[in-house]
């Protein structure tokens, strides 16, 4: 009914068109891509549990040497997503800590020890890279939505402000140093409230590639769309998720973003999320150096491109990096067929991180292209509507997010092969 | 003539809306004198979303209220009017665009049946339930 797209990316586009992912539809990609679903959801159910409990208990701690170590009531904290009393269940399974995570915690990669000897041998889940995504999302702001606006408001100061001061009640120091230096107190609460946004981001996520890894498993997910359809289905399923921000002092819950906001996981959490990190993120250190004073970095933060649809995985992939933390965790829970994958090609175990970090390319493409269809659901047309202008807004819209990779840092043609591993 | 809930009500087709409404807690506000202009979508806009969409909102009244509130303008705009200007600030905040005046168009719905003149507004009838972005 239209003509056929221009763009460098015609293929991808009119994939998008009748209804595919930006991820080619092969039984391997599909293999590939639910089995890291799975071992990323693990390690995010860790995530999201030590997000929300150093957003709503560790606080302001300014010694926090032990907000990795997460207390029994948030490992058993119920997922509002899985489970019996679940109101929208997404994952079949239990709402507490997924049990490979526990086991993992116990034994790390090496022997069952006591906690803290786990976490200076550094055998445990990488935290950090959770809050590098955090910081992403905190210190690139203006992704749309108006949770950071809300965080500059009179109202916002008022709550921070009675957050501070409750937490500190009978520390005269730090309510000294708070009356010195208020504004770096209130910096403080404001990268917690991004704690929280992110953690309550992640809780639908975790049960939501469960679900997919075990629907994969019975034969229930056949093929990438079918994949990238039940994200968008559940993007749009828990859209209206209250994103806020409570503390927990003593018996007090002090509400610094109140759920009557009205502020929603898709508006103030998944889209700046996809966008800080994604799209963005910043350039890390590795063997890998930016000179901003040539011009390496650009000078607009929306031009950023050091997320994981831009990543060169290889020398990305060093100790400290956060994508390489990621992969380093999600290393612990591949399913087997994924380990059989890797040791059939590459350099078996010696480059399994690269292999890894590559299928987790693969995988964040076919969750961009769900993002790209829910939004084209959401603010244009159908894919069959009959008018022939509405097909050219979404072929616009279509064209208009592809163009985000005609930079050549962009991995999207790589992904169209196979044999990019 | 009826207020505009009443009108909504009489006229079988939006009981989602009104559920929504009163769920949302903004049934008093849409019952007072307004005026308001309303863009009503219709029970099968609501169905056609994916399943659980709705349920997450109404379980969060605040959320609800906010995509509601997109479909609200203050002030009683006719067609007419509407046509000819390219965006109209909605009580969210966000922008509601007219995309065509023939057939009418709202963002990404279209209005099956513009112009229901009631006592403290106007009501615009649209097929899709539309989303602020």
């Amino acid at each position: 009914m239209i003509p056929p797209s221009t763009h460098k990316y015609a293929d991808v586009i009119h994939r998008l068109e009748a209804g595919g992912s930006m991820l080619p539809d092969t039984p391997e990609n599909l293999e590939q891509i639910i089995g890291i679903y799975k071992a990323y959801a693990v390690p995010m159910d860790f995530y999201w549990r030590d997000l929300l409990y150093i957003a709503e208990r560790v606080f302001l701690n300014p010694l926090p040497a032990f907000k990795y170590f997460i207390p029994k009531e948030y490992m058993d904290l119920a997922n509002s997503y899985s489970g019996d009393n679940s109101k929208l269940r997404i994952w079949r399974g239990g709402e507490k800590a997924h049990p490979e995570l526990v086991a993992f915690m116990k034994h790390g990669e090496t022997i069952s020890m006591p906690k803290i000897l786990h976490h200076l041998w550094h055998d445990r889940i990488n935290m950090e890279f959770a809050e590098a995504c955090m910081q992403a999302m905190f210190w690139h702001q203006d992704m749309g939505g108006r949770f950071n606006d809300y965080l500059e408001s009179k109202e916002y100061l008022a709550n921070a402000d009675r957050a501070i001061k409750a937490y500190f009640k009978g520390n005269p120091l730090m309510l000294l140093l708070y009356k010195l230096f208020p504004e770096m107190f209130i910096e403080q609460v404001r990268q917690l409230s991004y704690y929280s946004n992110l953690g309550l981001f992640w809780e639908v996520m975790a049960p939501v590639f469960f679900e997919m890894s075990d629907l994969y498993n019975e034969g229930g997910i056949k093929s990438v769309p079918e994949a990238m359809d039940f994200l968008v289905n559940g993007i749009f399923a828990v859209a209206g998720r209250p994103i806020y921000h409570h503390v927990y002092i003593g018996n007090e819950c002090i509400e610094i973003i109140p759920k009557s906001k009205g502020f929603t996981w898709l508006y103030e959490a998944a889209l700046p999320y996809v966008e800080a990190v994604f799209y963005r993120t910043s350039p890390f250190r590795g063997t890998k150096s930016y000179n901003a004073q040539a011009n390496q970095v650009p000078a607009d933060q929306a031009d950023f491109h050091y997320g994981i649809l831009y990543a060169d995985v290889y020398p990305v992939g060093s100790a400290g990096i956060p994508p390489t933390l990621l992969m380093q965790d999600m290393l612990h829970f591949l399913p087997a067929y994924l380990e059989a994958t890797y040791q059939n090609h590459g350099r078996g175990d010696e480059d399994k991180l690269i292999q890894l970090g590559i299928t987790f390319q693969r995988s964040m493409y076919n969750v961009t292209s769900a993002v790209i269809q829910a939004l084209r659901c959401a603010l244009l047309y159908p894919l069959n509507d009959p008018d022939p202008e509405h097909l050219l807004a979404n072929r616009r819209f279509f064209e208009a997010q592809m163009d985000r990779f005609l930079r050549p840092e962009a991995r999207l043609s790589d992904i169209q092969q196979q044999n990019y591993r | 003539m009826a207020s505009i809930l009443n009108t909504a009500a009489e006229a079988g087709c939006f009981k989602t809306l009104l559920a929504a409404v009163a769920a949302a807690g903004l049934s008093e506000a849409l019952e007072g004198q307004g005026p308001f202009t309303v863009f009503a979508p219709v029970d099968d806009a609501f169905a056609a979303l994916p399943a659980g969409t709705v349920q997450t909102l109404v379980d969060n009244p605040p959320q609800l209220a906010r995509i509601l509130k997109y479909h609200v303008l203050a002030g009683t705009y006719l067609k007419a009017q509407l046509v000819s200007q390219s965006d109209w600030p909605s009580l969210e905040g966000a922008p509601i665009p007219i995309r065509r005046s023939e057939p009418f168009e709202v963002k990404n719905a279209t209005v099956v049946n513009a112009d229901i003149v009631c006592d403290n507004g106007v009501v615009h009838v649209i097929d899709r339930v539309i989303l602020p972005g």
